[in-house]
């Protein structure tokens, strides 16, 4: 198999268990245990509030906003063009940056209901993607 | 105790802006450094502050450009090559001038992006998360944010066009411009190829090589010097961080709150409203910025600016002349210096055939940020 010419996310020690649980396929936000907010990358809430903890997300979201390269700006993506780069604006609150897969580009709008899917891309890293729900449930 | 109108700019030095491969980005600098220092009438041991911002395309080292001009400045201090920043070096210069830290100060931009130009190839498994997805460039961002706001407002590509129209009628009009005398149309504009949906080509700045310098002294220094002073009024910053957990819809200023912020500090401390604004240079890195900042700064209101540019209010014959050179999109893109120098070049009515009559007071904004960072929005107020 050819070595995965893209660059991959950056695993740092803040955001490690958001990468570790995808390797796992589950989607999980750090929530703040004092009011609520949640981010995905480990940071610390502005609320001064108790201790934040990771937490399992729903999984769903709504397509905040995305755009759809038609130039490649790193030559690892050439071949993937045109290609969507998407905010998914998670149920719990966070925004993720991410790619729209199962429709075409075209079919892609604001507020599109959306749930994760896990794209395996080595041995050690999954990127948490989405695709379009035809109905939401709850 | 006030700064308003305590300090102010004395020179403006500008090299030539398009492809300039046979100068070095230092070489550049150098070039604009002395061209300023001629401009203000100041000699170079006047020199005691030098900040400076390596632009896109990079190659500018640290002080060679002052030992190259001869300058020997006690104080340096790099800034970051991000749209906001030549404000936020206004602030910094007069902010080491209050302390007694120097009392002339240069800032240099210097760009090589059309020459060298720049390539994002992080290595195959390096780490970057929005590069993980494909997003690279600020280009992007502005997509998005032209997404979001025709969702939110309905937004016409002929619309976006005619921000970049506007901009080029005056870049057209200017010698030094890039896009001197070279037309754009709506019909080039809507066959142009797309860069990132919904952008196109036109949407995005100049990718150019050039260097622009700025000499910022104390008012009282600017009087023995061979220009009309151009007095530094007001300006305000502020960043999106607090909005980035609470509400992301503020990430890339989708909203505005923080333009709005950096505009409310700024018109605070040089004690006008938006009604004594007679010209603005507003920071176009890209053609939605300007239409969102119109909105978030209070010229027009929320989804009212693709109307408001397409009506020719930009014009210099509108209701608000706007970015008078052509600026990032026509004249040449030096980052916030790009603003900058034709806010001083109007109140000093060196604007040539885009000078507005009479105009005395001038908004100046700037726009950057990153992914990662959420964005910064700075805002600085000019009178003669």
């Amino acid at each position: 198999m050819a070595e995965y010419q893209k660059q991959l996310p950056a695993v740092t020690a803040s955001n490690r268990p958001f990468w570790e649980a995808a390797r796992r396929h589950e989607l999980v936000v750090y929530r703040c245990a004092g009011c609520g907010a949640c981010n995905t990358t480990g940071a610390g809430c502005t609320c001064d509030g108790p201790e934040s903890a990771w937490v399992e997300a729903r999984g769903r979201g709504q397509v905040f906003t995305f755009c759809v390269y038609r130039q490649a700006f790193h030559p690892a993506w050439q071949g993937d063009i045109p290609y969507n780069v998407a905010y998914v604006k998670l149920d719990e609150g966070p925004l993720l940056i991410t790619n729209i897969v199962g429709c075409g580009n075209e079919d892609i709008y604001i507020s599109m209901p959306v749930e994760v899917v896990f794209e395996d891309i080595s041995g050690q890293i999954s990127l948490p993607k989405f695709r379009p729900v035809k109905v939401i449930d709850g | 105790m006030t700064i308003r109108n305590k300090y102010a700019f004395a020179g403006v030095g500008l090299t030539r802006l398009g492809k300039v491969p046979e100068m070095t980005p230092d070489e550049l600098a150098t070039q604009a450094i002395c061209l300023a220092l001629e401009d203000a009438g100041l000699k170079k041991d006047e020199v005691d502050g030098y900040f400076y911002q390596p632009g896109i395309g990079g190659g500018l080292s640290d002080t060679m450009p002052l030992q190259m001009a001869g300058i020997q400045a006690p104080l340096v201090w790099q800034a970051p090559s991000l749209g906001s920043y030549a404000l936020v070096m206004v602030a910094q210069a007069i902010g080491a001038m209050e302390a007694g830290l120097c009392r002339t100060c240069v800032l240099v931009h210097a760009a090589s992006a059309a020459s060298r130009r720049p390539v994002m190839s992080g290595p195959p498994g390096s780490g970057n998360t929005p590069g993980a997805y494909g997003w690279y460039g600020p280009g992007a961002t502005a997509a998005c944010m032209a997404r979001r706001y025709q969702h939110l407002y309905g937004l016409t590509r002929e619309q976006l066009g005619s921000v970049a129209l506007t901009l080029r009628e005056y870049s057209n009009r200017r010698p030094e411009a890039i896009m001197y005398e070279k037309k754009l149309t709506m019909d080039d504009y809507l066959n142009a190829r797309m860069v990132i949906e919904p952008l196109c080509l036109y949407d995005f700045c100049l990718v150019n090589d050039g260097a622009a310098a700025l000499v910022l002294t104390t008012a009282e220094r600017t009087r023995a010097g061979r220009k009309r002073p151009v007095y530094v009024m007001g300006y305000g910053v502020d960043h999106s961080l607090r909005e980035m957990g609470g509400a992301p819809e503020a990430i890339h200023h989708f909203d505005g709150f923080v333009t709005a912020r950096a505009g409310e500090q700024a018109f605070r401390m040089a004690g006008v409203s938006l009604e004594d604004i007679d010209v603005a240079e507003l920071y176009d890195a890209f053609t939605i910025f300007l239409l969102s900042q119109l909105e978030s700064y209070g010229i027009c209101k929320k989804g009212e600016a693709g109307d408001f540019v397409a009506a020719g209010n930009l014009r210099r014959d509108g209701r608000f002349p706007s970015n008078t050179s052509g600026t990032g999109l026509s004249w040449g893109y030096l980052m916030g210096f790009t603003q900058l120098t034709e806010g001083i070049r109007q109140m000093r009515g060196e604007g040539g055939d885009c000078q507005v009559e009479g105009a005395e007071v001038c908004l100046v904004t700037g726009l950057g940020g990153t992914v990662e960072n959420g964005s910064a929005a700075t805002c600085c107020i000019l009178g003669k």
